[in-house]
């Protein structure tokens, strides 16, 4: 189950954070995602220790914890998508699917006239749409 | 790790037993110590000892019944310093001697003691005999100790202590004694190898135990593959009992496995670690960690299981850490399975540090959860006094002592939990804890891993607020809350402020409490991220929340006392006096609580002239605040003042008292939240110079000031936080020009100068005089006190009055214009310049001061400026002065004036030289570069030449020539005779713009050498005065000296010269005689070819073409009868003649080539003389 999704600005500004959870502990979730823009900034600045994924915006699991893991995902615009689920078996390619998903979804939002780039998300289509994303999550594949 | 007993943490080292000869056993186990790899010795002082090493029962292994645990906890132990692999019997070498039969003897009975220990351990006898002497011959006594001992020949070793090197035997002891103990080792090793290949082994334990010691043994000799096989051996069977086996009690039960797999797996992951292997070591640390997570056990005695975690990562964290900095270079590389990748987190010892921070605090809370339940179960826990560490690894019983005899009781699972709980009162977890995350938190700081830094900082500055540890809480608090800040993590920064805020409400330092409160009501949130599970004191991030975070410091500030009766107890007081101003500049996290953006509304404005200023304020607070004064304050301070609030006026007057400043009165200072205040009002200022507007201070309730510093409406785009959020955007200043380009400073100019300012000069500069600007002031309602006049001499073009190319050694000619000097004023003598006046006068610059002048008087000096080339320059001449004569107002008015004057050159010499009248040498040099350029003039020796030198007025003013000369350097060898009239001109000759002066002289040479130096024309002359020539006397009138070098010209002897001579004129019809006198000045025959070419003009007679011949040092003279057929100036026939010796083709000029014919006879009017010498010429 995705429990957090988040839109990171290139100056590693939250533009948008949701978490999808029961438990009501959404500041660590926004611990762990903010902890996780440590890994994209490693990820991006020594490009030879991930060798394979140059040129990949999907950067894969970024870091391990206790009952989570995280996955990350950059932009050309170095706009940061991080998504923090609870699964433990997730399949590569279903978070794939899901960002690709969440990469059109944001670019529709801010492909919106009257949003100023650079400036939080506050489209509630966006928040719909996103939200529609997250609970597809894992069917596709599982069905 | 430091828990870890010794023997488990360090390698295993070989155990050797020395017996006899005890002085020897120092030196031979230090060096036993050193060698490679290490040997420890076990020195017994005498053979009585050896019955330690006696196994005294029988094997318990072979025993039927399933053994009571895994592993004994001092079985490592007892291999390492109780047991060895070695015994080695020292004999000295005299003892072998068969001459005394009691040494002998004596010999014989420890060997067969030893003998008798060492079976029933399988432990290897050495014999060493100690030689003290190098003559004796030993040879057969140690062969026949040797039989008696029963040992190989390699493993008796002589050992000679007195030898020259007695290293070497050392050496050679080492050697054999690593490899009987290898030996040994490996005996043991495959013996309990064998055990388990049997497969009839009882219990699982048991293969447990046995994998153990093989690995162990393996690890004795450094076998490390082995070793680590074992291990894990170990390892996945001792997985697989979990559950199976009902040995013990369930909960003791894991609580050993847990133990057993600890130690195995600290024993894998060092050895993985040393060789290298940190990726599979990572990985095992993984599967270990997913392998036991889940058994977490009964719910009782949940916290062993945390604690258990919290060990595994901190140990492992620890190896990481060391065998990185032993491996130095070390750089994570990812790898693992393609469906499990390694992060590169699991490198850094700060994740697992942080992690066993996180278990650790886990068991803090299920431990607090099992010390309040054992304390409502009210049970009084007398029995965990007496449980101590059982002889099993990971087992614990009850000590009951009888007597002497001490005895081990198996303990409940009841009774292993009360002790645990009473154990784990023992330890402060927080404690732990913290000190983990400070070196996760240091760990991640120094590899530059600041977010995770942050969050494990987060962390241990809870932790440390929980323990009441206020000053270490808040300055781990004040670091991270700077990076939330910039990247504008809201939340996260909310929550950190909360217990900042609560840190200093604390600590009861109000200031801060209030920056922090007001930073918190200010922040960005306007939505709720939902209900917190664990919040800090901050409370939930909403509007609400901020909403009262804004009203508690505002009731603090305004002195209401309802703080104190507030569910917190609070030390936070404002006494009646005090007064708590909060600074707000650029980089202040404040910003957003209230921003001074000020502009005014003219970028330059006139002293005493009014103009606007436009005072905008901006608060983020959630509510509206009440302003009861605002103080603007300029780097002026005559233009500071002070809006008041209407509402509110009265009774801060009285208060304030004595108002020195100017006070608007507005009336309203409310600042509603995230709406501009915008305040408008006139500004004045004498002063001349930069007005800035520094700071906006605004004053709220009794106690709190804001200063804010002023900012310009365009630095508006550098607000932080805000610039995120997703709301409409204000600008400070409705105009849209003003936000743009309104500045916070303006600028006041100086007062109109009223003091006129003059330059008189007139028309262009001469090169080479000296030339008069004449400068004037005139004061027109300004006295002029300390006033200075600058002057500055530019180069039109720019680059300089300097030219670096013009290396000439005069240092005059380095500036092509010079200001020379400043003469004063007509009549003022320069000596009544006083000393104090400053008189400073430089190749381009001057500076003068000018005396004190009042109202309409006036002063005049003039400059001398000379120009040495060319060149329009551009005079700046600049006034300041004083209008006023006290010293306290030092400002400055400048008058600046400027003005272009041309430099130009006033006369072009040009010269020529002339041959006398129809007389050409021919010369031989000009012949040969007769095509090419004319380098250098060629003169004929001997003879007589005229040099014209013609002097142009080039200006727009007529000149009067004083003199023109030709002036030799004196140092020149004087090579030649120039003759030419008087020097002197007696009337000074006046030259009008574009006439021509001209002088001729006559130049001769006589002396033999090829180059001819004529020296300078020498020209002085002055402009011409007009009226004034008259009344000027010659001696007042400086002339300029124009000194133009002639060029060298060549002299060269011509060897032929012709010459012609025909009448003055002639009369048409009327034949005249044409000579031509050719004269050879060589002393050589000269052939020469001649043509005469036909003229229409002429009807001549005699040869066109002949040769002839000339002989040395004579003439020939040609001579034609010519009739003139034609009236005017004719063309006489052209001659041509080659010299056939030079063969140098010669024409003589054509000027000189003509001559007037009349149409008839004309009469002269001359004097009779006159007349007849011309019929005679025209006779002939």
């Amino acid at each position: 189950m995705i429990v957090c999704v988040a839109v990171v600005g290139h100056q590693n500004n939250p533009l948008y954070i949701q978490s999808f959870t029961e438990a009501d502990d959404a500041l660590k979730l926004h611990h762990i995602v903010h902890c996780s823009l440590d890994v994209v900034d490693e990820r991006v600045n020594n490009p030879k220790k991930s060798g394979p994924m140059l040129n990949e915006t999907f950067l894969g699991l970024l870091y391990p914890i206790e009952n989570y893991k995280v996955y990350g995902y950059l932009t050309n615009t170095k706009v940061k998508f991080i998504l923090v689920t609870t699964d433990l078996d997730v399949k590569d390619a279903d978070v794939r699917n899901f960002f690709r998903r969440f990469h059109a979804a944001y670019v529709d939002a801010v492909s919106n006239p009257f949003h100023v780039p650079g400036k939080k998300i506050t489209s509630r289509t966006f928040a719909e749409r996103v939200s529609t994303i997250v609970k597809s999550f894992g069917l596709s594949s599982a069905g | 790790m430091e828990e870890y007993p010794e023997e488990l943490r360090t390698p295993p080292a070989t155990l050797v037993s020395l017996v006899g000869c005890p002085e020897l056993h120092a030196a031979i186990s230090s060096h036993l110590l050193t060698a490679q790899p290490p040997i420890s010795t076990l020195a017994l002082p005498d053979f009585s000892k050896i019955h330690l090493f006696i196994k005294n029962k029988t094997d318990p292994d072979s025993l039927a019944t399933p053994p009571s645990g895994i592993l004994k906890r001092d079985w490592l132990l007892k291999h390492r310093t109780k047991l060895p692999s070695l015994l080695a019997a020292l004999f000295p070498s005299h003892h072998l001697s068969s001459a005394d039969p009691a040494l002998s003897l004596q010999l014989s009975s420890h060997l067969d003691s030893i003998k008798s220990v060492i079976r029933g351990r399988n432990i290897k006898l050495a014999v060493v005999v100690v030689v003290q002497d190098d003559s004796d011959e030993i040879e057969d006594r140690i062969i026949a100790l040797r039989k008696r001992a029963e040992v190989d020949a390699k493993h008796v070793v002589v050992l000679n202590p007195k030898a020259s090197d007695p290293k070497q035997s050392l050496h050679r002891l080492a050697s054999t004694f690593s490899e009987l103990a290898g030996a040994y080792y490996r005996e043991e090793g495959r013996r309990i190898k064998q055990r388990i290949e049997k497969k009839n082994i009882s219990s699982v334990e048991l293969i447990v135990r046995y994998c153990f010691k093989v690995a162990v043994y393996a690890e004795f000799r450094s076998d490390w593959t082995e070793a680590l096989k074992f291990y894990e051996e170990a390892y996945h069977t001792l997985r697989e009992i979990v559950g199976v086996t009902t040995r013990l009690p369930a909960i003791q039960r894991l609580v050993e496995i847990k133990s057993i797999s600890e130690q195995l797996h600290f024993k894998i992951s060092t050895l993985l670690l040393h060789s290298g292997k940190v990726a599979e070591a990572v990985m095992w640390f993984r599967q270990h960690k997913n392998a036991y997570k889940r058994l977490v056990g009964a719910p009782e005695g949940i916290f062993l299981h945390w604690e258990w975690m919290s060990r595994q990562f901190l140990v492992f964290g620890e190896l990481l850490e060391t065998s990185s900095k032993m491996h130095l270079g070390f750089s994570p590389i990812i790898q693992g399975t393609s469906s499990k990748p390694l992060s590169e987190w699991e490198y850094y010892p700060a994740y697992y540090y942080q992690l066993a921070a996180q278990y650790l605090s886990d068991k803090r809370s299920a431990l607090e959860l099992a010390i309040s339940m054992s304390e409502t179960s009210n049970e009084i826990d007398v029995v965990a006094d007496s449980v101590v560490p059982s002889v099993y690894v990971g087992q614990f019983a009850r000590l009951l002592e009888q007597g002497d005899n001490v005895d081990m009781l198996p303990i409940t699972d009841e009774e292993y939990i009360r002790y645990a709980v009473s154990e784990g009162k023992r330890f402060r977890d927080s404690l732990e804890i913290i000190a983990l995350l400070k070196k996760a938190y240091e760990s991640y700081n120094s590899s530059k891993i600041q977010r995770m830094s942050s969050f494990c900082g987060f962390l241990m500055a809870r932790e440390y607020f929980s323990e009441g540890d206020i000053g270490n809480a808040k300055q781990v608090f004040d670091s991270i809350a700077s990076l939330y800040r910039k990247e504008g993590w809201v939340t996260l920064l909310w929550d950190v402020l909360g217990y900042l805020r609560e840190c200093t409400r604390k600590n009861g330092t109000v200031k801060d409490f209030v920056e922090y409160s007001l930073e918190m009501a200010a922040l960005p949130i306007s939505s709720d991220i939902g209900v917190q599970r664990d919040m800090g004191p901050a409370g939930p991030a909403n509007l609400l929340q901020r909403e009262i975070v804004h009203n508690e410091v505002f009731e603090l500030v305004s002195g209401a006392s309802g703080l104190a009766t507030n569910e917190h107890p609070s030390n936070l007081k404002i006494t009646r006096d005090e007064s708590l101003q909060v600074e707000v500049d650029l980089v202040s996290p404040l910003r957003f609580v209230m921003f001074a953006s000020v502009a005014f509304h003219e970028q330059t404005i006139k002293p005493g002239a009014s103009t606007l200023i436009t005072v905008s304020l901006i608060s983020h607070l959630p509510l509206a605040v009440e302003i009861d004064r605002l103080e603007i304050h300029f780097n002026q301070s005559k233009c500071n003042f002070f809006i008041a609030n209407a509402q509110k006026y009265q009774s801060i007057e009285g208060s304030s008292g004595i108002q020195q400043h100017r006070t608007e009165t507005a009336p309203s200072l409310s600042l509603e939240p995230n709406k501009w205040l915008r305040l408008s009002y006139d500004i004045q200022s004498d002063q001349s110079g930069k007005l800035e507007c520094q700071s906006v201070i605004a004053k709220i309730g009794s106690h709190l000031t804001i200063c804010c510093r002023a900012e310009s409406p365009a630095s508006l785009d550098t607000l932080p936080l805000w610039t995120l959020e997703n709301c409409v955007q204000t600008v400070p200043i409705k105009d849209p020009i003003l936000v743009l380009s309104g500045q916070k400073f303006t600028q006041v100019e100086e007062p109109d100068p009223q003091v006129e300012l003059h330059l008189g000069a007139s028309g262009p500069a001469l090169v080479g005089e000296i030339f008069l600007v004449p400068v004037t002031l005139v004061s027109k309602g300004h006295d002029v006190y300390s006033g200075e006049l600058k002057i500055n001499l530019v180069d039109v073009k720019g680059g300089g009055l300097f030219s670096p190319r013009d290396s000439e050694p005069y240092a005059v000619d380095s500036h092509h214009v010079q200001l020379l000097g400043i003469s004063g004023p007509e009549g003022e003598d320069d000596s009544q310049l006083d000393s104090d006046k400053i008189k400073k006068i430089q190749q381009s610059f001057g500076l003068i001061s000018v005396p004190i002048l009042k109202n309409g008087d006036s002063w005049s000096c003039k400059l001398e400026i000379k120009w040495f080339r060319p060149k329009p320059i551009m005079l700046y001449v600049s006034l300041g002065y004083t209008p006023y004569s006290n010293e306290l107002n030092t400002q400055m008015v400048h008058v600046h004036k400027h003005l272009q004057i041309e430099g130009q050159t006033a006369i072009v010499l040009n010269h020529h030289y002339l041959m006398p009248f129809r007389r050409d040498p021919l010369l031989l040099s000009k012949n040969k570069q007769a095509s090419g350029s004319d380098q250098s003039e060629s003169l004929p020796l001997n003879q007589k030449n005229m040099l014209i030198v013609s002097a142009k007025n080039c200006t727009e003013v007529p000149l009067r020539l004083n003199s023109m000369s030709i002036e030799v350097e004196d140092d020149a060898e004087r090579t030649c005779s120039i003759q030419h009239g008087t020097e002197e001109l007696s009337n000074p000759s006046l030259l009008v713009p574009g006439e021509e002066f001209k002088k001729v002289f006559s130049v001769s040479s006589d002396m033999n050498i090829s180059k001819l130096k004529l020296g300078s024309v020498c020209l002085r002359w002055r402009r011409d005065l007009g009226v004034e020539e008259q009344s000027a006397s010659a001696s007042t009138l400086s002339s300029v000296v124009t000194k133009q070098k002639l060029p060298d010209v060549n002299v060269e002897l011509p060897p032929l010269i012709v010459s012609f001579e025909c009448p003055p004129y002639a009369v048409v019809g009327d034949p005249f005689t044409y000579f031509i006198r050719i004269s050879n000045q060589t002393k050589l025959l000269q052939e020469i070819k001649y043509s005469l070419a036909d003229a229409q003009s002429f009807v001549l007679s005699g040869y066109h073409n002949d040769t002839i011949y000339v002989l040395p040092k004579s003439e020939y003279i040609l001579s034609y009868k010519l009739v003139p057929l034609v009236s005017g100036m004719q063309q006489l026939p052209k001659f041509s003649m080659t010299s056939v010796r030079y063969s140098a083709a010669y024409q003589p000029s054509n000027s000189s080539n003509t001559v007037f014919v009349f149409p008839s006879k004309p009469h002269f009017k001359a004097a009779v003389s006159t007349n007849s010498r011309v019929e005679s010429v025209a006779n002939e």
